[in-house]
């Protein structure tokens, strides 16, 4: 049997005769073949990935703060993150974040992909000018300059003096904090636009014909065959996206000089992690609060995964 | 689910480190006699420490004499500023990875040479290092539970800075130097409601909130006669007295006196006083070389804190810039050899002049070139000036310092927002305290 007749199909296998010895050697060859390409990868999700998590959930269970061994304290460190004010506003910023910055980003990704749904001239280009912003977005650097724009006397400040407006600094004032990361990980719509824009392409351009034939409105359109055609897309980026802002560190961390402040207004989940573990050393309660978040992120997928057959439909199903 | 398993691993990764810190185990303990150095055999020194750029190209300049006497031994020098500094020890430590010599502060100290993470240098006192010039007291306070883990090189004492051309502009008089802490309330009052501003038409106020630094709140419980620290490592004082002490400028917050807090948070790692618009502050007096070069004023001024009940300061000075070596290090009798350089030879006490402190040792600080009017002057003049001030001996502090320290400047930070009261304030900060003071 040749590689070819392997791909096409049309090898030996079709011929219903039973496997020779020297197929079955050939196979287990290719088997150990294919385990030494994916031992690198294997290597790594053992010793990078599941030992490390392993380490962890023992962790959760002790008292330990990377000087002296750790010692078993049970569920303590569990019981003490749900009386402790901090973690509490932790997840309270992180929850407020999630909810609006997702389905914020998700709105603009998907007017942004219908607006460079069109073939224009130049469309290449601006769908390469509107992904860039994702491709930087989470770099240190552009928290910097986020961080500058928003700060007194910053070009935020002094573009809103202009038109009579007296936005102050942003970064000092936690009332004001939460609007600037929102639009942070908004202005970062392009990963999500790109798929959104695959997305569209599928949809055949029959269905919006016969809709104007009928006499179909563009909101019309939008509503009962655009939204539903993209729904399985739609499904894709808002898991995606849901999880991703769960992770918001590096920007936080920059943006308030890794304190969380002004008063625990940027307290993200997961940069209260990081100082209970590496500014306090007590790695236990930094364990314990990641398997929290790993529960909670499991919990919110079961709950998108269980809701989902209630509102995407893929094509061909009979619906 | 490709971005679910990439967090997973990032939040294992956190984890990762202590895997392998587990198998470090704490079980070690340092060496018991001195090594000989040996100077035909080619020896690298990781040598670290934290500070801005000025203080590495001191440092730079200082190893570069050091390689020069010793030809067989490299130092690989890395620095950092000091909230990293401590979290890259901490993971260094449970690798039981630590550098062959680092700058230390007496803050962390307890916390690493409990766990036996730092050398004892005791058997090379007197040997390969010379600390005949240094003060006993003030070498004690590097030493705990008879193990010499670190060794001071240099002093500081607090100090309330203030720039005289600001209270010019505003008509209000400096404090005189006997003046209490409430005359310092009144003054901050007055200097912000002269209402001068800046040339950039910012307004001028007093100073910021002296009440949200630890220290300082150890310097007044002092100066009340309460000792902060018991000798086994418990806290000695009480909720009351903290609140008590958040009191003092509760009135200046109420009143919008105090440098605004939101202004200040945007302005790190510069504040309201070395942008020229905040006209005093306390501080440590070696941040004069810093304030100096940062608010481009050449006078700033120096008074010593305000006086307690009694009238005294009950001033104390601060051991600063300890030099330790790591336990786990594979050459101890070079690592001392490069202490011993580091805080005897007068060519580093030139160099480094009163910018990590005054120095330890006499031989420094004869070597120092103090011009009239220069920074290094003016801080031997006010340690020199308050010298019959400082009657106290240091607080010790206590195991969990550095996040007790922390946890109070970000309750501080809080306060100021108004976002909890001072009663909510010290219920925290006791109830963290508990968990790290242990």
């Amino acid at each position: 049997m040749t590689l070819l007749d392997e791909v096409t199909g049309t090898g030996g296998r079709s011929a219903a005769s039973p496997p020779s010895a020297t197929r079955r050697r050939r196979r287990a060859a290719e088997t150990r073949a294919g385990y030494a390409f994916l031992a690198p990868w294997l290597i790594g999700f053992f010793a990078l990935t599941a030992g490390p998590m392993l380490a962890s959930l023992y962790l959760a269970f002790t008292d330990y703060n990377l000087f002296a061994p750790p010692s078993w304290v049970g569920l303590d460190n569990f019981t003490l993150l749900f009386s402790d004010p901090r973690f509490l506003q932790s997840a309270k910023v992180t929850a407020i974040y999630v909810v609006l910055g997702t389905p914020i980003k998700l709105a603009a990704a998907l007017a942004v992909a219908m607006l460079l749904n069109n073939n224009r001239w130049g469309q290449g280009l601006y769908r390469s000018v509107f992904y860039a912003p994702s491709l930087i977005g989470a770099s240190v650097s552009i928290a910097i300059v986020w961080k500058a724009m928003f700060i007194d006397a910053g070009i935020v400040d002094r573009l809103g003096q202009s038109v009579g407006l007296e936005p102050g600094g942003w970064v000092g004032d936690p009332g004001k904090t939460m609007p600037m990361f929102i639009l942070l990980t908004v202005w970062q719509f392009g990963a999500p636009m790109v798929i959104f824009l695959a997305g569209l392409k599928q949809v055949p351009t029959e269905l919006y014909e016969a809709a104007s034939v009928d006499g179909a409105g563009p909101v019309r359109k939008f509503l009962r065959i655009t939204l539903p055609m993209l729904s399985p897309v739609l499904f894709f980026n808002l898991l995606l996206e849901t999880i991703h802002s769960f992770q918001i560190f590096a920007s936080a961390f920059i943006i308030s000089g890794g304190t969380g402040g002004p008063a625990g207004s940027t307290l993200f989940y997961t940069l209260y992690l990081y100082q209970r573990g590496f500014v306090d050393f007590r790695m236990g309660y930094a364990s314990a609060m990641a398997w929290v978040l790993v529960v909670v992120v499991g919990i919110i997928t079961l709950l998108f995964f269980r809701s989902s057959k209630a509102w995407v439909h893929y094509s061909g199903e009979a619906k | 689910m490709k971005r679910y398993t990439l967090k997973v691993a990032g939040v294992a990764a956190a984890a990762a480190l202590a895997l392998t810190a587990c198998s470090g185990g704490g079980t070690e303990t340092p060496a018991e006699g001195a090594a000989t150095a040996d100077p035909t055999e080619d020896v690298t020194l990781n040598f670290t420490w934290w500070g801005n750029d000025d203080r590495a190209s001191r440092y730079q300049e200082a190893i570069a004499l050091f390689e020069d006497e010793h030809s067989n031994i490299t130092v690989q020098p890395t620095f950092v500023d000091f909230p990293n500094y401590w979290t890259q020890r901490s993971t260094e430590a449970a690798g039981r990875n630590l550098p062959d010599v680092m700058q230390f502060d007496l803050s962390y100290l307890r916390e690493y040479s409990e766990n036996n993470h730092l050398l004892d240098l005791t058997p090379y006192l007197g040997e390969s290092i010379d600390v005949g010039e240094i003060d006993e007291s003030l070498l004690e306070s590097g030493a705990l539970d008879g193990k010499q883990v670190g060794i001071p090189t240099s002093t500081n004492t607090l100090a309330m800075f203030y720039h005289p051309s600001l209270l010019e502009q505003t008509g209000v008089a400096a404090p005189s130097e006997d003046y209490t802490w409430e005359e310092y309330n009144e003054f901050i009052a007055a200097v912000s409601a002269a209402g001068a501003t800046t040339p950039e038409g910012q307004p001028i106020y007093g100073a910021a909130d002296y009440t949200n630094t630890f220290w300082f709140f150890l310097q007044w419980l002092v100066q009340q006669g309460i000792e902060p620290f018991s000798q086994d490592g418990e806290i000695n004082f009480t909720e009351d007295d903290m609140k008590e002490y958040l009191a003092l400028a509760e009135d200046l917050r109420a009143s919008d006196a105090v440098y605004p807090v939101d202004r200040g948070i945007q302005l790190l790692p510069l504040g309201g006083f070395t942008v020229n618009e905040s006209a005093s502050e306390i501080s440590w007096d070696n941040f004069l070389a810093g304030y100096t070069a940062d608010s481009a004023d050449e006078n700033i001024q120096m008074l010593p804190v305000p006086s307690g009940p009694d009238g005294e300061k009950g001033m104390f000075f601060k051991p600063s810039m300890l030099l330790s070596a790591g336990a786990n290090t594979e050459h101890p009798a070079e690592a001392a050899m490069l202490i011993d350089f580091l805080i005897n030879d007068p060519e580093v006490g030139r160099i480094f002049g009163t910018s990590k402190g005054v120095p330890a040792t006499q031989t420094q600080r004869d070597a120092m070139v103090l011009e009239e009017g220069s920074v290094d002057a003016r801080v031997v003049a006010y340690e020199e000036a308050v010298a019959d001030q400082v009657t106290e001996p240091v607080p010790v502090p206590v195991k969990g310092f550095g996040s007790i320290e922390a946890e109070y400047k970000r309750l501080g930070e809080e306060l100021a927002y108004g976002t909890v009261t001072i009663d909510e304030f010290v219920e925290q900060w006791f109830s963290e305290a508990a968990l790290m003071v242990q």
